[in-house]
């Protein structure tokens, strides 16, 4: 996980404000919508190039500090990278999972500043022009997806657990895709499918 | 078969594709992140939009000001949607929306948007809706109603008094959410002449007329592009106060507006199952019948009506009446939901029936056979009943009696549905002199495996591998199409996929007759080839085939043809679940689940749905419950972190088996049936396990805990 020490839901709370170098953040537009006393017009200003490595390839994102990984890689990144999904926004579903130095993270609990020389990997950076990854592939032949909005999420887990170890065992599958929620139901095809990554993984060496 | 009989479903022994395995083909799509959803969709000039929601359950909106929101950096535009209410009636019901160049800018605008509020009475409970001094939600009618009455409750009376052993037991259901990981949405391209809008929608087709009022434009300049979905499961029939918000920001900037709820606002306004309270007075003879049964059924659906099929649901009883009613709330109203209604009714009947069996010291299996009339059931518990180990296991007629260590308990459920289809879609299959082919539907795929089988159809008509056949759905432009909902989908589209794929190969194989100097009636598609039936050196490749259709394309249509599709299916499930007696927690150590549904068309997508089917039913059954506090009207588990949905530790060993008994040559849908009866099972595993029945769900552990220390 990431290093930084202000995570997004303390800049959220106001905390990150220091960071963010005299930037009026939403803190300060975020008391009750029902107080209708204070609401002088504020300017939010501030915006930045921050560079990203996302997939091997360096990219400038012009951003907010207060913008979260997830959001430059759908809204910011050109072409956007919509392949990691937005669905809790809460860091409690998994879907925005995102390898940052090889290690699983929820993008949208990362302030995009906070990747800064860091390599990010998402779903679209795993197939090899049109090869699918030994991970993705297994998906596809396990149907391990149905309407496929957690799957990018799913992929990502699954692979950093078994780039780290082709041989991890259910358990560890089950763990390593613990913070991944599938509400079609797809999780035995998905352990199916991940048991039979690990495999080919294992004889392949291959990532 | 002869090109000169209509379409008809080959043997199952000679299918090549259909009946197996086959990999949908949108997978690589899926699993790359190149499929793209409605929240994916990214268009120059877009804008975000964002709607403002009314935190109260009830409430005269006093002031709404939403000129400050305009003055905040980034926003284009705010409005109050035009037909907001002076005064709201459920919590969450939205009423100003902002467009802003950004997400976060659109979140400033809604803070600063100026409302007041002036709370009104409101009831969020049934209880407190129910209460007499309960301000009226509908000026209508009163808050609790009762709708309807059936069989004579006097003659149920007698018969209970005259049973041998009766129950009186109120059963209550929580409000579950459909939680679709993608919500609800869209996004709206309207020059001010035409429009081509990407909803997450389960109706392509009824979407176009809906999009197109709201745009006040004929139907026929809008165009709908679903081709792919984050899940519906009931809720995405409309376009919704959401859509008609972004066409109203359309009509207004004509610049692309992409509005997609908010995970907080998908659970407020998104829709939601019903909820209820079931009273079942019920009675058994010693011999193992369900006498008599008189149900007091009462739903809580918000500001909707609920759902609930009502009783004794599928088992039969000699004497039975019931009375069903809803009670309205200051809450969103329900949707239909997998099954709407029915796994309601299953967790009442199917507990009830089980504390009867214990009553008379009998099997529950045993009792269930001997009230269930339709022998598929028997077939199927027999079979889920062997896969479990029931006929292995220790507690059959009596429940276990806590430990203080681990009890082990097993129960059971039956299901049932329609699944049907009717006169809908028309399907265009297309053979081009290139070789390839297209077989597209203005269907949609909810992630059932709609597009493979599309797809797969018709290679199996034409001789092709799935991969040799382009499934094309989710556009207005493919023809009508009936909306995803009732399980309606496969038994109204696959007959039309038919009959095109026939149309296709009888007009095909007219053209190539002469070329291979046979009738038309003896060519012959298979393995890639055309041939003819009468001399089987004349043969082409396929595309030594199609080259032949110069520059004149086979394109053929098909509509629904009733003799291919029934309705009418069947399920029964079992758990094995694990009760720590000294905390009351529970590990499902097993769920298994058969399902009939006539001609299986691709039996790994039909696992795929029976898995989903009984893992929805664990939520439903161990985790998922709306809370809205009492006192203060407030949602207090409208997100992820507290509204918990089961994930890969929870999952148990999953079972699911296509009963492959079920010999009917037609199609069936069969996704809304997996759902029903997984957590009436899960109760009566727990009572099984250690004599604790818990007549509400979800089954947490504080109420097994209770249970166990009220046996002490």
């Amino acid at each position: 996980m990431s290093d930084s020490r202000h995570s997004r839901r303390a800049f959220l709370k106001g905390a990150g404000g220091v960071a963010a170098g005299g930037i009026v953040g939403p803190s300060a537009l975020a008391s009750s919508a029902t107080e209708s006393t204070t609401r002088a017009p504020k300017r939010l200003a501030g915006e930045l190039d921050v560079e990203l490595s996302i997939n091997g390839a360096k990219q400038k994102v012009r951003c907010q500090p207060r913008t979260t990984l997830l959001n430059a890689l759908r809204n910011h990144c050109d072409p956007p990278l919509t392949g990691t999904k937005l669905v809790c926004d809460h860091g409690s579903c998994g879907a925005c999972t995102v390898l940052v130095d090889d290690e699983p993270a929820c993008s949208c609990l990362l302030l995009a500043v906070d990747a800064r020389g860091k390599e990010v990997r998402t779903v679209e950076g795993l197939a090899n022009e049109d090869e699918l990854s030994p991970v993705q592939a297994a998906f596809v032949e396990h149907d391990a997806l149905m309407c496929g909005f957690c799957t990018p999420g799913f992929v990502m887990s699954i692979t950093a657990c078994l780039e780290k170890n082709p041989g991890a065992s259910l358990p560890e599958i089950k763990s390593a895709c613990a913070g991944n929620t599938c509400r079609c139901g797809t999780y035995p095809h998905i352990f199916d499918a991940a048991v039979a990554a690990g495999g080919r993984m294992r004889k392949g060496g291959s990532k | 078969m002869s090109v000169q009989s209509g379409p008809q479903w080959k043997a199952r022994s000679e299918m090549k594709v259909l009946n197996t395995d086959v990999p949908r083909v949108d997978g690589p799509a899926k699993v790359s992140g190149r499929a793209k959803y409605a929240h994916d969709i990214r268009l120059p000039g877009m804008l975000h939009a964002r709607l403002l929601l009314c935190p109260h359950p009830a409430a005269d909106v006093e002031l709404l000001n939403v000129e400050p929101a305009k003055r905040i950096a980034g926003v284009v535009t705010a409005a109050e949607l035009a037909d907001r209410p002076d005064r709201t009636i459920f919590l969450g019901q939205p009423l100003a929306v902002v467009a802003a160049e950004t997400p976060e800018a659109a979140e400033d605008g809604l803070r600063a948007i100026e409302v007041r509020y002036r709370e009104g009475g409101w009831a969020v409970t049934p209880e407190q809706a129910a209460a007499e001094d309960a301000p009226r939600i509908s000026r209508r009618q009163p808050n609790a109603l009762t709708e309807r009455e059936t069989g004579n409750q006097g003659r149920t009376e007698r018969a209970l008094e005259g049973a041998d052993a009766t129950i009186d037991e109120t059963y209550v259901v929580p409000v579950q959410h459909h939680c679709c990981l993608e919500t609800h949405g869209m996004v709206v391209d309207f020059d001010g002449e035409r429009a081509r809008v990407w909803p997450s929608t389960q109706a392509v087709t009824g979407s176009r007329g809906e999009v197109a009022q709201a745009l006040g434009i004929p139907a026929d300049r809008v165009e709908i592009v679903c081709d792919y979905m984050g899940g519906g499961f009931g809720s995405k029939f409309s376009i919704g106060p959401e859509g008609l918000a972004a066409c109203q920001l359309a009509t207004e900037l004509r610049r692309p507006i992409h509005l997609m709820l908010t995970r907080t606002d998908e659970f407020l306004m998104g829709g939601n199952r019903s909820g209820g309270r079931q009273r079942m007075r019920a009675g058994a003879s010693l011999d193992g019948k369900l006498v008599a049964l008189d149900a007091e059924v009462w739903r809580h659906g918000g500001i909707g009506r609920g759902s609930n099929p009502g009783q004794p649901y599928i088992y039969k009883a000699e004497t039975d009446s019931m009375r069903i009613g809803s009670v309205r709330t200051n809450t969103d109203a329900n949707r239909a939901m997998r099954a709407p209604g029915h796994p309601q009714a299953s967790f009442a009947i199917e507990s009830a029936m089980d504390e009867l069996a214990y009553a008379i010291g009998m099997d529950p299996l045993d009792f269930r056979m001997r009230n269930l009339e339709d022998p598929v059931y028997h077939r199927q518990l027999n079979r889920v009943a062997d896969e479990i180990g029931w006929y292995d296991h220790p507690n059959r007629e009596t429940p276990g009696i806590p430990t203080g260590g681990t009890n082990v308990g097993i129960g059971f459920g039956v299901s049932t549905w329609g699944g049907g289809g009717r006169r809908v879609c028309v399907v265009t299959v297309r053979i081009d002199p290139d070789g390839s082919v297209t077989s597209s539907a203005g269907s949609q795929d909810l992630g059932t495996g709609v597009r493979t089988y599309v797809g797969s159809i018709v290679a199996e008509e034409l001789g092709l591998a799935v991969s040799q056949v382009t499934g094309r759905v989710g556009h207005s432009e493919y023809g009508p199409a009936n909306a995803s909902g009732g399980s309606t989908t496969t038994a109204s589209l696959a007959p039309a996929v038919k009959d095109a794929a026939h149309n296709a190969r009888v007009a095909f194989s007219e053209r190539l007759a002469e070329w291979l100097e046979c009738g038309p009636g003896d060519v012959v598609f298979a393995n890639g080839e055309v041939r003819s039936g009468t001399n089987e050196r004349m043969k082409l490749t396929w595309s030594e085939a199609c080259s032949i259709l110069g520059s004149d394309p086979i394109v053929a249509t098909g509509e629904w043809q009733s003799h291919l599709q029934t309705s009418g299916i069947h399920g029964a499930q079992a758990v094995k679940v694990e009760v720590d007696t000294e905390t009351g927690g529970l590990r499902l150590v097993k769920m298994v689940c058969i399902q009939d549904c006539g001609l299986p068309l691709n039996r790994m997508a039909l696992r795929s749905q029976i898995n989903g089917g009984m893992i929805e039913a664990i939520g439903y059954g161990l985790f998922e419950e709306r809370i809205i506090d009492p006192w203060l009207g407030v949602a207090l588990n409208a997100n992820f972190d507290d509204y918990k949905l089961p994930g890969s530790t929870e999952m148990p060993e999953l079972v699911a088996i296509i009963d492959d008994d079920d010999e009917r040559q037609q199609v069936i849908g069969m996704a809304e049936a997996t759902i029903i009866p997984g957590q009436s099972a899960i109760a009566n595993a727990v009572a099984n396990a250690c004599g604790v029945r818990i007549r509400s769900l979800p089954l947490t552990a504080d109420k097994v805990l209770m249970g166990i220390q009220e046996k002490a």
